[in-house]
């Protein structure tokens, strides 16, 4: 009995991959996942993604499937060597001050300059900024361009500007008291002024996007905010059935969390010239990177340690939110089922579910999902031309799958 | 009113009988107070009659900008939402009563000045395709005016949040009721904002995205100014030397270094009001009307022209909203709050500042002032001569930019609406 489930809930996993691979190459950037195509699916998770894979298979696109399917792992023996971070350093050095100059220069209240800058003290990841500048010189490089076009570098503060507008944002819906290993913004400042704090950052994002003075990207990097947006209505809501709920929670991954660092790279191609091939494949690249990196995240949730993390730990099963990990664990013991529909609110919820989750193969499930988007990813960078960008591109998945905060 | 957004009327149906009659109860016995407070005074009629007549010279109401809006997903989630909130008492309610009654105070009409103003100043060289020739506008120059209602909305909504702090709310089921109103309201605000960047990116043009995001900026920061209480309402502030404040280094300043305004001389009082109310709301009406004039073509000296059109008209429409508690026969002299830094309070402060002690009383709640005692104080000072004066003065203002324009339908209109509010 186990081994079959063991071995379904894998058989899913695969599957969901073929479905997300197949989807993505048929939609257009605006959809990650084709939540009405997964609608369809029949009660259990594994059972609604066979149908789906199935369907897809006989789709027009199959091409893309057997593409992937023949896919091999990359060697990164020979990329050990190499870090980003290191290779950015004059790009990225000063991302901060530069993003905090601007918010300063915006308005003349230091209340407001003070929450609007809390988040830009230099302690964060530069996950985001880094990947856009990273794409941006590797297509660069491809293109024959020269170096990094300094409307590039604005997309890259953009990217962390619009991240930490949501962040602001989320800490007031989510009443978190910490974030990044100090009080959060909430904690400090009045809701009223941390929500226009938020618009604040928002908005002068918006006229940094102007300036870069093209229209296609503009739309690009608006439609981030649309998405992040829409992943958050998506949050709210629990009414979507058993057989639904892991595509609702794969589309709002894509929209909280991949459509940013998508997008940005996306940007970055179009400002560098890039032919629409090349900028699908930044896209693309952007995506599944972005997926895996919430995909880990998620894993964290419930290994992590307070203090690696900054925040508590199984912080969103305390939100009420089912993550991969939990959906997963769900195969095993469905008695997650009415714990996810009641959103871990009755007592000792939290507990029991976190306890069943370490029990079943929830953990190694969501990892392997998350390496499956990384290979992805690295498959699609095998596509831009050699540099040490280009490399540090190959990279990055490592990066992200085996952090451990 | 005719105001009334039609989009906002097809909200209803989503909401149960039973929250919407609660609702409506609850709006009623203030509808009809307001009624009598406007009886004293002959120009609400005049007011209805120039909206109603200005909505048919652009073609349809400005309601019907949002329905698409309206019609989402998302929307139609914060209504069920809202659902659960009726009983409780967060202000988000009273923010989505506003909007679907549309008292004069939401000022809805703002899509509708930013059409007739296009309409009044006629288009340059467009593509045929781009016009919507029944209404005399460009497409593009509606979907602006929608811009501007979303954003206004947006404002109004996040402004609805409740501060929470500890000790507020000691019991848990209260605190739920307001945590989830300011997550409700936030990300509603927030879909509005996503929507607007949508729309501005889609118009294609880069100054114009600029111009319209400096105006969101400028409504951001008008929360940041002066004293406010624990619930973020303000309170005047000791006041500033003349022109401290400007800064010619802010991209986009809305706030342009002057001496006077008209025949008035410029105070600190008159400074601090103009500030406060430029960047909470002549910014946004002076760029959208600017923007609209750049998106028909016409040069930068009209395009300003546009900027002080929407800005002198938004001040005027707020001087008068600031007198209307200061109106004889209003109710407000019975104790009703009132705003603490209307211009009526702000210029008797200014001639007698021992009025400050009775503010003074309300650093930490507005509430906890005498309005009573303080309404009278205004009333017998000559804080409300001066706001009448200062109403005329912007009054004025707006009308000498419509002079710039050819003798047109919506240039009427304009200038009846302005009559209505009570200027010239």
């Amino acid at each position: 009995m186990a081994s079959r489930i063991t071995s379904g809930a894998r058989l899913c996993v695969r599957t969901s991959i073929d479905k997300l691979v197949c989807n993505l190459s048929r939609s257009r950037h605006h959809n990650a996942v084709d939540t009405a195509a997964v609608r369809r699916g029949s009660d259990r998770i594994l059972q609604c993604y066979q149908k789906q894979s199935n369907r897809m298979r006989s789709d027009h696109q199959r091409n893309h499937c057997r593409r992937f399917t023949t896919l091999q792992d990359t060697d990164t023996d020979s990329l050990s060597s190499i870090d980003p971070y290191r290779l950015l350093d004059d790009d990225l050095r000063d991302v901060y001050t530069d993003i905090t100059r601007e918010l300063e220069l915006n308005t003349n209240q230091d209340e407001l300059r003070t929450i609007a800058t809390y988040y830009f003290d230099g302690q964060g990841k530069a996950l985001r900024p880094m990947v856009a500048i990273l794409m941006a010189h590797a297509i660069n490089y491809h293109m024959n361009n020269n170096g990094l076009d300094k409307k590039q570098r604005e997309v890259a503060m953009i990217a962390e500007m619009i991240h930490s507008a949501s962040l602001i944002h989320d800490d007031v819906i989510d009443q978190s008291d910490f974030r990044r290993g100090k009080p959060s913004v909430n904690a400090l400042w009045s809701h009223k002024k941390v929500a226009m704090a938020g618009d604040y950052i928002l908005a002068v994002t918006s006229m940094m996007i102007a300036r870069l003075n093209h229209n296609d990207v503009t739309i690009t990097l608006s439609q981030i905010i649309t998405d992040l947006v829409q992943g958050e209505f998506m949050q709210l809501g629990s009414k979507e059935t058993e057989n639904e709920r892991f595509a609702h929670y794969l589309t709002k991954t894509y929209r909280k969390t991949a459509s940013l660092i998508a997008n940005s790279v996306k940007a970055e191609a179009m400002l560098a010239g890039a032919d629409d091939q090349l900028v699908d494949v930044s896209f693309e690249y952007g995506r599944n990177i972005g997926l895996a990196f919430q995909l880990v995240d998620d894993l964290l949730d419930f290994v992590s340690s307070k203090d690696a993390m900054g925040k508590p730990t199984a912080a969103d099963l305390k939100l009420g939110l089912a993550t991969a990990p939990v959906l997963f664990a769900c195969e095993k013991y469905p008695e997650l089922n009415a714990m996810i529909m009641r959103r871990f609110q009755e007592p000792g919820d939290a507990e029991r579910a976190f306890e069943l989750v370490h029990k079943s193969q929830g953990l190694e499930q969501t990892r392997f999902l998350a390496k499956k988007h990384c290979l992805e990813a690295t498959r699609l960078a095998g596509k831009i031309a050699e540099s040490p960008y280009q490399k540090s591109l190959l990279v990055v998945p490592d990066l992200i799958v085996n952090r451990m905060k | 009113m005719n105001t009334t957004p039609a989009a906002f009327r097809l909200l209803w149906p989503r909401i149960s009988k039973n929250s919407a009659s609660a609702v409506v109860c609850y709006r009623r016995p203030y509808a009809s107070s307001a009624t009598a407070v406007h009886n004293g005074n002959q120009q609400k009629p005049d007011w209805n009659r120039a909206v109603s007549e200005a909505e048919k010279i652009v073609g349809y109401p400005t309601s019907f900008l949002s329905l698409r809006w309206l019609l989402s997903d998302e929307i139609a989630n914060v209504a069920l939402h809202l659902r659960k909130l009726v009983g409780s008492n967060h202000p988000l309610l009273k923010t989505a009563k506003g909007l679907l009654y549309n008292g004069r105070n939401n000022m809805q009409a703002w899509g509708l000045i930013v059409l007739l103003i296009s309409k009044a100043a006629g288009h340059l060289n467009v593509d045929e395709m781009e016009e919507d020739k029944a209404a005399g506008v460009l497409h593009s120059q509606r979907a602006l005016a929608e811009v501007t209602e979303m954003i206004r909305t947006s404002h109004l909504v996040h402004n609805g949040l409740v501060n929470i702090y500890p000790g507020l709310y000691p019991e848990p089921v209260i605190l739920n009721d307001m945590a989830f109103g300011n997550k409700i309201a936030l990300l509603s605000g927030d879909y509005l904002l996503s929507n607007s960047c949508a729309e501005l990116a889609s118009l294609r043009n880069q100054d114009l995205v600029e111009l319209i995001s400096s105006a969101l900026r400028d409504l951001s920061e008008a929360e940041f100014v002066g004293r406010r209480d624990s619930q973020n309402n303000p309170l005047p502030s000791p006041f500033e030397p003349l022109n401290r404040h400007f800064n010619s280094k802010l991209p986009l300043n809305p706030l342009e270094p002057s001496d006077s305004l008209g025949n008035m001389p410029l105070t600190p009082a008159l400074q601090d009001w103009t500030k406060r109310n430029v960047l909470s709301a002549g910014s946004l009406l002076g760029k959208s009307c600017q923007g609209t004039l750049a998106l028909a073509g016409h040069g930068v000296e009209l395009q300003k022209q546009g900027f002080l059109f929407g800005k002198h008209l938004s001040l005027a429409w707020q001087a008068y909203l600031d007198l209307e508690p200061f109106m004889s026969g209003s109710p407000y002299s019975l104790g009703i709050s009132f705003n603490l830094t209307s211009a009526p309070v702000m210029f008797h402060l200014e001639h007698d500042p021992s009025l400050f002690e009775e503010i003074d009383k309300g650093v930490n709640s507005v509430q906890d002032v005498d309005y009573a005692k303080i309404h009278s104080i205004v009333m017998k000072g000559p804080g409300i001569d001066y706001t009448k004066q200062l109403q005329k003065e912007h009054s004025r203002k707006a009308m000498e930019v419509l002079e710039v324009f050819e003798e047109s339908d919506a240039r009427t209109a304009l200038s009846n609406i302005i009559v209505a509010m009570g200027g010239e």
